[in-house]
């Protein structure tokens, strides 16, 4: 390895060892139990909504702590609602019901969430090793970048819209188009020009991203709680049988850990694919290649939950190889922790990887950490997890507010700040009721300004010969194509792209119906 | 309904494109070229596709992966309508109180009586999630963390 990444990954840990760094780790650890257990409607999107505005102000790494600090841990505990009330959990986790669940029912419960503990902590830890050997491969290509070609990887990430788009990629252009333009409201870095300003001083600096998807985010998500007004109402499966059993049964299928871990890296590099199918993808792999597994699986068999919670639980190292090498984000979350970036001072992608590379390894210390300590907490905390999943909305719904209104108010104070919160919070509701993909606009918002820069760099360094550069044209290519296989569908032939997986999504649908 | 909510990007594309239109190629560049112009452009094809009903079509057609959630409430027509506009009005009745009474008192008013009256929560209860969110606002950020909240408009502290 590069001697300069040691040093770098060295001072990555040192930057944990700090009394305020580790109570951020700690309570990001405790949102990310909370929101992984709590009743739907809750996610990470919405969590890093409501943390943004407060983080952004405090030392870089304390933020990274508490962002990444949740994110890992939500999707190690995010087990609990499919095994014991038989309800999806954050996305990722729907696959494991179809086996989890039954288990619950008969009394396995506990072993359902051992075996799901230790499979998510081995499929992070194997999501972080990955993101650890991947930034010195990736080192010397970086180097070889300047503005026209980062230029072009920006616009690569924007042609994840398409993919953010999912099933309405129209849409998703849309809302990435509504997103570039906020992003050049107010007064021009290059040319003084004020754009949109209209003599408003509230919009010279521009708006706050931050304050944009704690509306489009926290509000519809409050919003969805308190009309349906729900919580979960059944009863949980009973709490019995042991954790320990659940660990033999993970540390036995070793290979399966293994396996089904690499295929959630690869899920989380590949742009676009994500968490919503990582889940089946794995179930799938794991119901085809099992010994037995055509006549077990559904019925309660620990496969059927060791194999998609590993998946799960290593696709946010895969995630975060993209988005901190390449500075693009993998989704929602991704797109937030850059917004975050961003606000700390930092450019994710090549040049963070030149500048900050002991951040970058913080990140990865992080990860790692979070990851183990979320599966001690699911270990430790099983029973009192379990009660917290019951909670009304009338007690979210408040929460919400509270923290979308004090997250809009810390970022400037400004009165005006309140006002583009509602704002955005209705346009968020109406976004998501008329299936305008709110990703895309997150994503168009994130790299406009980015993409503004590069793209003057390289017009002011080189004029239009920078289009003859050979990585600029190998870049574009590659984006070219992932676009155009993007729209074309090929991303969403991987919903179905096993039988197994069709088949298990039918019987949960079934389930659903009866 | 779609049709609208198209139509409203559409104003914002051609406003902008409207009012950037005499920017220096520099500073329009972005803003008119990547964002505004295109943006008409996908707004129209839209409401073509809105108008003939195409996207559901489409939708019995192919199974995509969902990026956003997606709007599913299953209530009757005129109850999801009257929670809804319920939920703007807490909302929007939470950042006038704290434009007028300041985010201190306004958070722990806003909880108790949405607890109250909207969750249906018992009184203690209620109380309690609002001494907590005192705690939390003022404790916490005010007085540990040293974050000064303004003002209110008639309230000062």
């Amino acid at each position: 390895m590069d001697i300069s990444l040691i040093d770098a990954a060295v001072q990555g840990f040192f930057n944990l060892l700090h009394f305020k760094v580790l109570l951020a780790l700690v309570v990001g650890v405790s949102i990310g139990t909370f929101t992984a257990v709590a009743p739907q409607g809750l996610g990470m999107p919405l969590v890093y909504a409501m943390a943004l505005p407060v983080v952004i102000k405090w030392e870089p790494i304390t933020g990274i702590a508490l962002l990444i600090g949740a994110s890992s841990v939500s999707a190690i505990c995010a087990a609990y609602l499919p095994i014991l009330f038989g309800i999806p959990g954050g996305g990722g986790s729907q696959a494991t019901i179809l086996d989890g669940y039954p288990m619950g029912q008969r009394g396995e419960a506990r072993r359902a969430l051992g075996a799901s503990f230790m499979a998510g902590g081995m499929g992070a830890l194997i999501g972080t090793l990955t993101l650890i050997i991947a930034i010195p491969l990736a080192k010397p290509l970086i180097y070889l970048m300047g503005s026209p070609e980062l230029f072009v990887v920006v616009l690569w990430g924007l042609s994840m819209v398409a993919v953010l788009a999912g099933n309405r990629p129209l849409k998703g252009l849309i809302a990435a188009a509504f997103g570039l333009l906020l992003a050049t409201l107010g007064q021009q870095e290059q040319s003084g020009i004020m754009r949109y300003v209209f003599d408003e001083p509230y919009l010279l600096d521009g708006l706050s991203i931050s304050i944009i998807a704690l509306g489009i985010f926290g509000i519809p998500a409050a919003m969805d709680l308190a009309v349906k007004k729900v919580g979960v109402e059944q009863q949980p499966a009973p709490l019995t049988g042991s954790l320990f059993d659940g660990v033999k049964d993970t540390v036995r299928e070793w290979w399966l850990v293994v396996r089904c871990s690499f295929l959630g890296v690869w899920v989380g590099i590949v742009p676009g694919i994500g968490s919503s199918v990582v889940d089946w993808l794995a179930y799938g792999h794991a119901a085809q290649s099992a010994r037995g597994g055509s006549s077990t699986f559904g019925k309660g068999d620990v496969r059927g939950v060791i194999a998609p919670e590993s998946a799960n639980d290593s696709k946010d190292g895969g995630d975060l190889i993209t988005t901190l090498l390449m500075g693009f984000p993998q989704g929602v979350s991704t797109a937030l922790f850059i917004v975050a970036l961003l606000a700390w001072g930092y450019l994710p992608g090549p040049e963070m990887i030149k500048r900050n590379p002991d951040v970058i390894y913080s990140v990865i210390w992080v990860q790692g950490i979070s990851g183990i300590l979320g599966t001690l907490v699911g270990f430790a905390l099983s029973n009192q997890l379990a009660k917290l999943a019951q909670v009304r909305y009338s007690i979210m719904v408040p929460v919400i507010f509270v923290f979308v209104l004090m997250g809009a108010f810390a970022v400037t104070r400004d009165t005006a700040d309140l006002i583009t919160v509602v704002v955005f919070g209705a346009f968020g509701y109406f976004m998501r009721r008329f299936g305008f993909p709110r990703p895309a606009m997150i994503l168009g918002l994130v790299l406009g300004s980015l993409m503004e820069r590069y793209l003057y760099r390289s017009m002011m360094s080189y004029g239009f010969t920078w289009l003859s550069r050979p990585a600029v044209i190998v870049l574009l290519i590659l984006a070219t194509t992932s676009f155009i296989f993007a729209i074309r569908g090929k991303i969403r032939s991987a919903a179905h792209v096993t039988s197994a997986v069709g088949a298990a999504m039918r019987k949960e649908d079934a389930q659903d119906d009866s | 309904m779609t049709a609208n909510f198209t139509l409203l990007f559409l104003a914002i594309f051609v406003g902008a494109t409207y009012w950037g239109w005499t920017w220096p190629y520099i500073a329009k560049m972005m803003p008119l070229y990547v964002a505004a112009i295109p943006g008409v452009i996908l707004t129209l094809v839209q409401l073509y596709r809105d108008g003939t009903q195409w996207e559901s079509q489409e939708k019995n057609r192919a199974k995509g992966i969902e990026m956003d959630e997606v709007h599913n409430i299953k209530l009757d027509r005129q109850t999801e309508l009257w929670r809804t506009l319920a939920f703007f009005g807490w909302f929007i009745g939470g950042a006038v109180g704290v434009w007028l009474l300041g985010i201190i008192y306004s958070l722990p008013a806003l909880v108790f009586f949405y607890a109250l009256i909207d969750g249906k929560e018992k009184l203690h209860t209620s109380l309690i999630m609002a001494m907590v969110t005192y705690g939390l606002v003022w404790g916490l950020f005010e007085y540990t963390l040293e974050m000064r909240w303004p003002p209110g408009l008639l309230i000062g502290y």
